[in-house]
């Protein structure tokens, strides 16, 4: 370890620490732009000036390392001075009409100008005209003007996904972002560039002008998108989901998530949710009110001596607790677990990078809950299947095909989905079938363990849907017959301000 | 398929990506192969170029777009570099390079209309005890005067029209 | 005092240009010597000759070539010969004039630094050059000079040239790397510098054409007759490009420390009836001097500098009465602004800037605030980037707007008399 003094204030870093992450330590400010911890140093930006033991040469922190016994600053006026005309060279091109730009509100550049600028622009000439709204493919959206050019995304898609989409063509001023031809940026990465894109010149297509961003807020939480488990933000509010960032992640995701992802949030938000309990007759869906429903519930549970649960690894550690418990409670019964698994042919794979073929954030959970799974031909002669469905039933074609194939030899399901199950147009349910709004993963607290066997914590974050129950809830109150009502469940980790930005890095 | 690299620039460029230390250094002189052929480098070029080179075709577009040498849009038969640095700035550059353009009746970049010329002025190239001075193609002609200039380039013009006729 | 051509006594010879011409006049001579030196006494000569970089920054050769690390890492030697400094027309004159001069001085040069493999980079607008080096390679391989066992000495060195495709920064040795390597010219960020991390991330050293032809008097003469030529911390000799209004411009090889006025008669003086009125003594990136600053300036790295200007490539560009100085910043602003590589915000954005003020100016638009916001902008672009392209640009214009602001106000108040004269490319 080294010691070093930060504008007085003395800190260790391990040997071979840049200045810049010396400050970071410190949580002392310091202006930049290019320098990512995630990507090689671009020394670029030339904001992260600093003197280094009262010498009157300016160095940038990102490319400097620090030496034992080395005192740095940025608080003497030729720093001040060096950054507030740093941040007026980044301006004078640069357009300024923020409240129309998406980025408003997380913007670096706002950001750093309210802390660093110098408030009072000299520049009279003309601004170098770029373009506007370059379409970069299905998710980016790029605006020339707005780019200032730090190079983040650009070594994104040399050094991470080496996909090398992106560069920076002509030189000077007049030096642009871009892929040749405008051909689309398609790698399963693409919206890192969106995160790491300091002002609004790369956008989210999915994202951009939905909302202001200080009406949002965030929510930590595990992508469920497969077992890499990346700790993600959610963003969301009244209205619902609005967008996934991934959060640092030393251990498991680094600084990215894949684009899959960030599409997480769809599938919870009202429109496609199930909202109520219903049951089938006659291959029509009527609501139960509660009463019934536990009625209903009873009755099948206690009738059915042969029941089956077809379980994915979509559920929390303590779901699964719960089912196990649940199971040896009824030990009058025969239940049989059937583990169920997305795409076999490439449950195994992974893309090097992030994206693994298990589509389940806890298959490691699921595996180390101590089940004894069954063949899934026990599947058709159960009477009784309780399937608690995967939260996104697309990953799980076979899953659907499957209750289908129960449905046709007239097995009653009760079925525990996210997506309206009920709008599904080929199956056609056997009568009593209940289908049963379950929570998502965003709604409910727990633990995921991810494919390398790390457990990791998920937080409450908005009720989208109130009459959703968890796995457990619904156990609890098949085991005790009463409901446990669900509840709007306010979480403790919610941001509540609108500070949405996170850590400028 | 439109074969925007004939074989023989192919051979030439299969070369020049084991000539050097790393393939990618024969980009420039792949591109400049290209230049010669078509007298600028379209798109479509580099499409071919990173098949061929199994480069990315970012790599080669950042490449082809910071050097001024390389026509990112087809130019005139003759293509006419005037400096109009210091000191052939002080010579006269600036007024020789403008009076080609009244000449051939053609803004600085555009090719003329009778698709002879198209003048660039430029920057220092290294010329200047003999200035003003231009390049046309490769070659240098230096100590112009308005009209020896315009001499070189009817010339020329001339010579590429007898060529172009032998075709 | 005369001019003392260590390097161009020959280059008159129109036969010096091949293998054998240049052989008739000892050619190779001096390579032979070098093989029975110690490489280490060669670079300690270098070192002790007080040869300092000829390309424009005139860091010392031999300690360059000393911060290569002491390890088995293939090294690189590669010779800058893109000139691109406006004004600086001698590496194009030695190149076509006697290739196999620079050769011999970089095979003395690799040999001293035990390099396998070196590159001449030379800038592509040079096609002439390009096509001389790379014959006067092939013959130097076909005559045993390059390849396997030079000599018989059992040194191995291979030769190639490369060429850019237009662009200054290229001129600057990691820009010069970074197209090698075959990206944009763009410098790389130092620390790591060549000699430990260069071309490849290999150890690398970036020398200029005169300066690796002027190893070879070096090591012909010895350390010591080289220092007494010239003064004494700017030891030997000079190849000075004049240009501008003089009447018989050209490249003149004289001992450093040459009195400027001296130099500016060997081009053959003022033209008739014209009077002196400023000189850039090192390219176009050297602050300008004033007529009087010439009278006593003596053409070495100290007596510039203390000027407040330096000898930079050797670019001597005369100014006359007949020049209007905004004019000419508008041409040197246009430049800069033209070849900014962009990676740098205060470089990228402060040369378009500088630029445009300028050409404000030169439009009749212009107020007199602008000359202290030009002094401003230059300022703070200073000293804050990867390389001195930035800095290259920022001494013009403090230097023009400084030592003539006169003729800048008169400029501005008479702004659109002007305008309609201004010649705009």
């Amino acid at each position: 370890m080294f010691k070093c003094t930060i504008n007085g204030h003395e800190v260790e870093v391990p040997e071979g620490a840049s200045v810049i992450e010396a400050f970071k330590l410190l949580k002392e400010d310091i202006a930049h732009y290019c320098w990512h911890p995630g990507l090689s140093i671009a020394g670029v930006c030339r904001l992260c000036m600093v003197q280094i033991d009262d010498g009157p040469r300016l160095h940038i922190a990102c490319n400097t390392l620090v030496k034992d016994g080395m005192k740095i600053t940025n608080q003497t006026e030729v720093v001040k001075e060096a950054v507030r005309w740093g941040m007026d060279f980044h301006l004078i091109n640069h357009p300024l009409d923020c409240p129309i730009c998406d980025q408003a509100g997380e913007c670096g550049l706002q950001e750093q100008y309210m802390k660093y600028g110098q408030y009072d622009s000299s520049m009279a000439e003309k601004k170098v005209k770029k373009r506007k709204v370059v379409d970069l493919g299905e998710r980016v959206v790029l605006d020339s003007e707005r780019c200032i050019l730090c190079s983040r995304c650009v070594r994104f898609t040399d050094e991470v996904t080496k996909t090398n989409e992106l560069g920076i063509f002509n030189r000077g001023d007049h030096s642009e972002i871009g892929t040749f031809e405008d051909q689309p940026l398609d790698n399963k990465y693409s919206l890192n560039t969106v995160d790491i894109c300091p002002v609004g010149a790369l956008t989210s297509k999915d994202f951009r002008f939905q909302q202001r961003v200080w009406y949002l807020k965030d929510t930590d939480s595990i992508c469920t998108g497969c077992s890499t488990g990346c700790s993600i933000k959610v963003y969301h509010n009244k209205e619902g989901l609005f967008r996934v960032k991934p959060v640092f992640n030393e251990k498991v995701n680094g600084h990215w998530m894949c684009d899959e992802g960030r599409d997480l949030y769809k599938h919870v938000n009202a429109p496609v949710r199930l909202k109520q309990i219903l049951k089938s007759v006659g291959n029509e869906w009527f609501p139960l009110g509660l009463e019934r429903a536990l009625d209903h519930l009873n009755e099948a549970f206690s009738k059915a001596e042969n029941i089956s649960v077809l379980i994915t690894a979509q559920h929390t550690v303590e779901e699964y607790k719960a089912l196990k418990n649940w199971a040896q409670q009824l030990q009058d019964k025969t239940i049989n677990f059937v583990y169920w698994k997305n795409n076999p042919e490439s449950f195994d794979s992974f893309d090097g990078l992030l994206i693994r073929g298990d589509k389940n954030p806890n298959t490691k959970g699921l595996l180390e809950a101590g089940f004894e799974f069954a063949d899934a031909s026990v599947l058709d002669s159960s009477d009784l299947v309780l399937a608690p469905m995967p939260e996104n039933p697309a990953v799980y074609p076979k899953y659907m095909e499957k209750l289908e194939q129960l449905s046709k030899l007239q097995t009653q399901l009760c079925l525990l989905s996210v997506s309206n199950i009920t709008q599904h147009e080929t199956i056609n349910f056997a009568d009593g079938t209940l289908a049963i709004p379950m929570k998502t993963a965003f709604e409910k607290a727990g633990h995921f363990i991810n494919h390398q066997g790390l457990t990791q914590k998920i937080h409450k974050g908005r009720v989208i849907v109130k009459a959703a129950l968890g796995l457990d809830e619904l156990l609890q109150a098949i085991k005790i017959g009463k409901w446990i009502q669900p509840q709007l469940l306010k979480s403790r980790k919610t941001n509540e301000s609108s500070k949405v930005s996170g850590e400028l890095w | 398929m439109n074969e925007y690299i004939p074989q023989a620039d192919k051979e030439f460029i299969l070369k020049e990506l084991k000539r050097y230390e790393t393939p990618i250094s024969a980009l420039i002189p792949s591109l400049f192969c290209i230049q010669k052929r078509h007298g600028w480098v379209p798109a479509e070029a580099v499409k071919e170029l990173s098949l061929l080179s199994d480069l990315p075709e970012s790599r080669i577009n950042e490449v082809l777009n910071f050097y001024t040498m390389f026509n990112k849009k087809p130019v005139g038969q003759l293509h006419v570099q005037v400096c109009c640095n210091v000191s052939c700035a002080m010579n006269g550059g600036r007024e020789l390079a403008k009076h080609i353009c009244e000449t051939y009746k053609v803004g600085f970049e555009q090719v003329s209309p009778c698709g002879t010329v198209t003048v660039s002025p430029v920057e220092c190239l290294g010329a200047c005890d003999k200035a003003p001075m231009m390049q046309v193609g490769q070659a240098y002609y230096e100590d112009l005067t308005n009209e020896s200039a315009l001499e070189v380039l009817e010339k020329l013009a001339f010579e590429k029209a007898k060529v172009s006729a032998h075709v | 005092m005369s001019e003392s051509q260590l390097l161009t006594e020959h280059y008159h010879k129109d036969t010096y240009k091949s293998l054998k011409g240049y052989q008739a006049d000892g050619g190779y001579e001096v390579l032979k010597k070098a093989f029975k030196m110690e490489p280490q006494a060669i670079i300690d000569e270098v070192k002790a000759s007080g040869l300092r970089g000829r390309g424009g920054a005139g860091f010392p050769t031999g300690v360059k070539w000393g911060f290569l690390p002491r390890n088995d890492e293939t090294r690189y030697l590669l010779c800058n010969a893109d000139e691109g400094e406006p004004g600086t027309f001698k590496d194009r004159m030695m190149m076509e004039r006697a290739p196999h001069q620079l050769i011999e001085g970089m095979i003395i040069s690799a040999f001293a630094i035990n390099s396998p493999k070196s590159y001449i980079y030379i800038r592509g607008e040079y096609d002439q050059c390009i096509e001389t080096v790379t014959a006067a390679i092939k013959e130097a391989y076909d005559a045993g000079l390059l390849g396997e066992n030079i000599l018989g000495s059992g040194f191995k060195h291979d030769m190639d040239v490369y060429y850019g495709a237009g662009a200054y920064i290229c001129g600057d040795e990691t820009g010069m790397i970074s197209s090698l390597e075959g990206l944009k010219g763009q410098p790389k960020l130092k620390p790591p510098f060549p000699a430990v991390q260069g071309y490849l991330k290999k150890p690398t050293i970036v020398n200029n054409v005169e300066t690796l032809a002027a190893v070879i008097p070096i090591i012909d003469k010895g350390a010591e007759a080289y220092k007494a030529i010239g003064t004494e911390k700017s030891s030997g000799t000079k190849l000075f490009s004049v240009s501008g209004c003089v009447e018989k411009a050209g490249n003149f090889e004289v001992p450093l420390g040459y009195p400027l006025m001296d130099l500016i008669e060997l081009a053959g003086g003022l033209r008739p009836g014209r009077k002196l009125k400023a000189v850039i003594p090192g390219g176009s990136s050297a602050p300008v001097l004033t007529a009087e600053e010439c009278l006593t300036a003596k053409m070495d790295y100290e007596d510039l500098s203390a000027k407040g200007s330096m000898l930079g490539s050797g670019a001597v560009m005369v100014i006359d009465d007949s020049q209007n100085m905004v004019d000419l910043l508008g041409v040197i602003m246009h430049f800069y602004h033209h070849e900014s590589c962009g990676q740098c915000t205060p470089c990228r954005e402060g040369t378009g800037w500088l630029s445009k003020m300028v050409h404000s100016i030169l439009e009749g638009k212009g107020r007199i605030a602008d000359l202290d916001l030009i002094l401003k902008v230059a300022n703070q672009m200073k000293g804050k980037t990867i390389c001195a392209l930035s800095d290259a640009a920022a001494l013009p214009a403090l230097s023009f707007v400084t030592k003539f602001r006169d003729e800048f106000e008169d400029y501005i108040k008479r702004g659109h008399q002007y305008a309609a004269e201004a010649l705009h490319v």
